[in-house]
């Protein structure tokens, strides 16, 4: 029998029986569709993620270089980090490694009180310098940028951020007018874009920045970075340029073996690629779950294949009289069983998908379809026909056509 | 065209005792003939059809169909020779009821690996008086009907012999005339018959009658002149 006409007649054969067909396929259904539903809302939320620490980051071609040995949790701030870089490192750093586009200095502190009138917000505060901006690809909405000028004059001017515009401002136009950070009067020089929502949905946008040496010289009075940021010509020499970065430091810091650094070269690539594995953690769990769910189905597609056997010996006994064979008995009912988890697959998938874009958009969420997992689930549920398929299509196969034709 | 050379079929039963159903039968039938096998229930007549079929094989002795000895064949060359070279009718019709009366004809193609013909499917559910029942399932029809259908499909790989076990035994009386007045035209067709039963009048219809009891052959007879063919 040709393969077409195998699958023809097992078609026929499903499609009279819809109603056994449909419980065949229902386990089958609901597996690739919790499947596939949990693996594309998983992605939907991994690229959320994604585009936040993007905002946050500004751009990926960079690497942050931070003080003090292994990763520090939470924000660093100017009191609890150690007083390991300086700020000739930024510019050594520019100078001294290849493929380094620029380096953009910066002190930080999340506990100042800014305040205008009788607003007050407490925003993260930084002392950046004048290239920081076009490394982190930060616009401005209305004024002007912090320039070189500002930084060499120790100017007391700052741009604020969208949130700290609203809190101290409430529509008054912020251009122009002092606010007080930490009592040290400073001058709006411009209000920065809106930068959205960082990870786990926090504004990014409560923050002012000043420049960086006159943060150092009037607010905070310290003379080391809480961050470095080092744009590097191309994203992808991050590797090489982050050893690089490393080894001159630890020149620069007069760093022998076995002392540990005093510094951390982080990339963002990294951090992200940390983000993905703690996504791929728990989307093998819940994968785990709808796969066992699968298997399920495949065990419900065995079981009432089973009965079927039982029910159409006659059919079967009528075939091996007028010819068939053995290995036609076989695949026929093989291929009906492939064809039920197939198309119960297929069902699934719809379902799955289908419940996944309902599920982005409430979050709302921009859909997004695993389609390595959409593929899987098509070769799961065939795997499940064949495999669960095989012992009631050896069960028909080897029925007595003698026995099953007596009247 | 049929040649049983002293076969014999022996059955394990439950609990181990061998039971004989057939021994010793030696017979031939010849291209064209039309034969009935006559015997009671438990006779060994359903046995000996299973073997003639290719459906079982003898415990011992030869069986040669159409010069081809089967008995020792193995189950998918069997298969083959049943594809080929015999048509089966049951006593129980046994269409599939979930297909329709062409659909039902033409299953013996299916397994022959040639393209399907649903036109000689069609043919055939005319020469046994259907072609307007063609579309209808198989549950649709009456057991005339259904036996007319089967014999349609008996013939759809046009196989030298056709073998019927008990064709009338579910029919009323004017059904199974019907049905034996197409044995008898199929038969003109030169076709080879052999018809198992145990009902009398049945086995008028043909020329010669092969009696078994106890799982012997206790007498071959002709029961008329063979019809020219």
């Amino acid at each position: 029998m040709s393969a077409q006409r195998v699958v023809a007649s097992a078609w026929r054969s499903l499609a009279r029986s819809k109603a056994r067909s449909f419980f065949m396929m229902l386990g089958v259904i609901v597996g690739i569709a919790a499947l596939t539903a949990l693996a594309s809302v998983g992605e939907a939320t991994r690229q959320e993620t994604m585009r936040q620490f993007k905002r946050m980051l500004g751009t990926f071609d960079t690497l942050t270089v931070r003080p003090g040995a292994g990763s520090t949790r939470g924000m660093p701030s100017l009191g609890s980090v150690e007083p390991s870089l300086k700020f000739p490192d930024g510019p050594a750093i520019a100078a001294g490694v290849p493929g380094v586009k620029r380096v953009a200095l910066v002190q930080q502190a999340f506990d100042l009180d800014v305040s205008y009138r009788d607003a007050t917000t407490v925003p993260l505060v930084l002392g950046v310098s004048p290239n920081w901006a076009d490394v982190r690809g930060e616009s401005v909405v209305s004024g002007a940028h912090l320039s070189e000028e500002d930084d060499r004059s120790l100017a007391r001017v700052t741009v604020i951020g969208a949130d700290v515009a609203r809190v101290l401002f409430q529509g008054e136009d912020p251009l122009g007018k002092v606010i007080r950070i930490a009592d040290v009067p400073f001058q709006v020089k411009g209000v920065m874009a809106s930068r959205g929502a960082g990870p786990g949905g926090s504004s990014l946008d409560n923050m002012l920045v000043v420049p960086v040496s006159t943060a150092s010289k009037r607010l905070f009075n310290r003379d080391y970075l809480t961050t470095m940021v080092v744009q590097l010509n191309d994203a992808g020499a991050s590797d090489r340029v982050a050893e690089d970065v490393r080894a001159l430091l630890r020149e620069r810091h007069r760093i022998i073996p076995p002392a540990q650094d005093d510094f951390t070269v982080g990339s963002p690539r990294a951090t992200l690629a940390q983000i993905s594995k703690v996504g791929t953690t728990l989307s093998k769990v819940v994968t785990g779950v709808a796969v066992i769910a699968t298997l399920i189905g495949g065990a419900v597609i065995m079981s009432l294949m089973l009965i079927g056997v039982s029910e159409r010996r006659r059919e079967i006994g009528v075939r091996r009289a007028v010819g068939a064979t053995r290995a036609d008995v076989m695949r026929q009912f093989l291929v009906e069983a492939t064809l039920i988890s197939a198309l119960g697959g297929a069902i699934g998938i719809l379902i799955g998908a289908g419940g996944a874009t309902v599920g982005a958009l409430l979050q709302k969420l921009p859909p997004a379809y695993m389609w390595s997992m959409i593929g899987g689930a098509v070769a799961l549920s065939v795997a499940v026909g064949i495999v669960f398929g095989l012992y009631p299509a050896w069960k028909a196969a080897n029925v007595d056509p003698i026995e099953a034709l007596r009247s | 065209m049929i040649e049983a050379n002293h076969l014999s079929r022996t059955y394990q039963r439950g609990d181990g005792t061998p039971v004989t159903a057939l021994r010793d039968v030696t017979f031939t039938i010849a291209a064209g003939e039309f034969v009935v096998i006559r015997g009671a229930s438990g006779s060994g007549k359903s046995s000996l059809l299973n073997i003639l079929g290719c459906l079982d094989t003898p415990s011992s002795g030869r069986y040669r169909l159409a010069s081809e000895d089967v008995s020792v064949l193995p189950d998918d060359e069997r298969s083959h020779v049943r594809s080929r070279r015999v048509g089966f009718v049951f006593q129980s019709f046994n269409l599939l009821p979930r297909a329709t009366a062409v659909e039902n004809v033409e299953l013996p193609a299916l397994y022959t690996g040639t393209a399907p013909d649903r036109a000689r499917a069609r043919k055939l559910l005319e020469r046994v008086g259907l072609a307007e029942r063609a579309e209808h399932f198989a549950t649709e029809l009456s057991g005339g009907e259904q036996q007319r259908v089967a014999i349609a499909r008996a013939l759809m790989n046009d196989p030298p012999v056709l073998l019927a076990d008990e064709p009338t035994g579910n029919l009323d009386s004017a059904a199974g005339e019907s049905v034996m007045q197409l044995f008898t035209s199929l038969h003109e067709g030169s076709r080879t018959i052999v018809l198992v039963t145990h009902d009398e009048h049945v086995a008028s219809f043909a020329e010669r009658e092969i009696l078994i009891r106890d799982g012997v052959v206790a007498s071959d007879t002709l029961r008329r002149e063979r019809s020219p063919s």
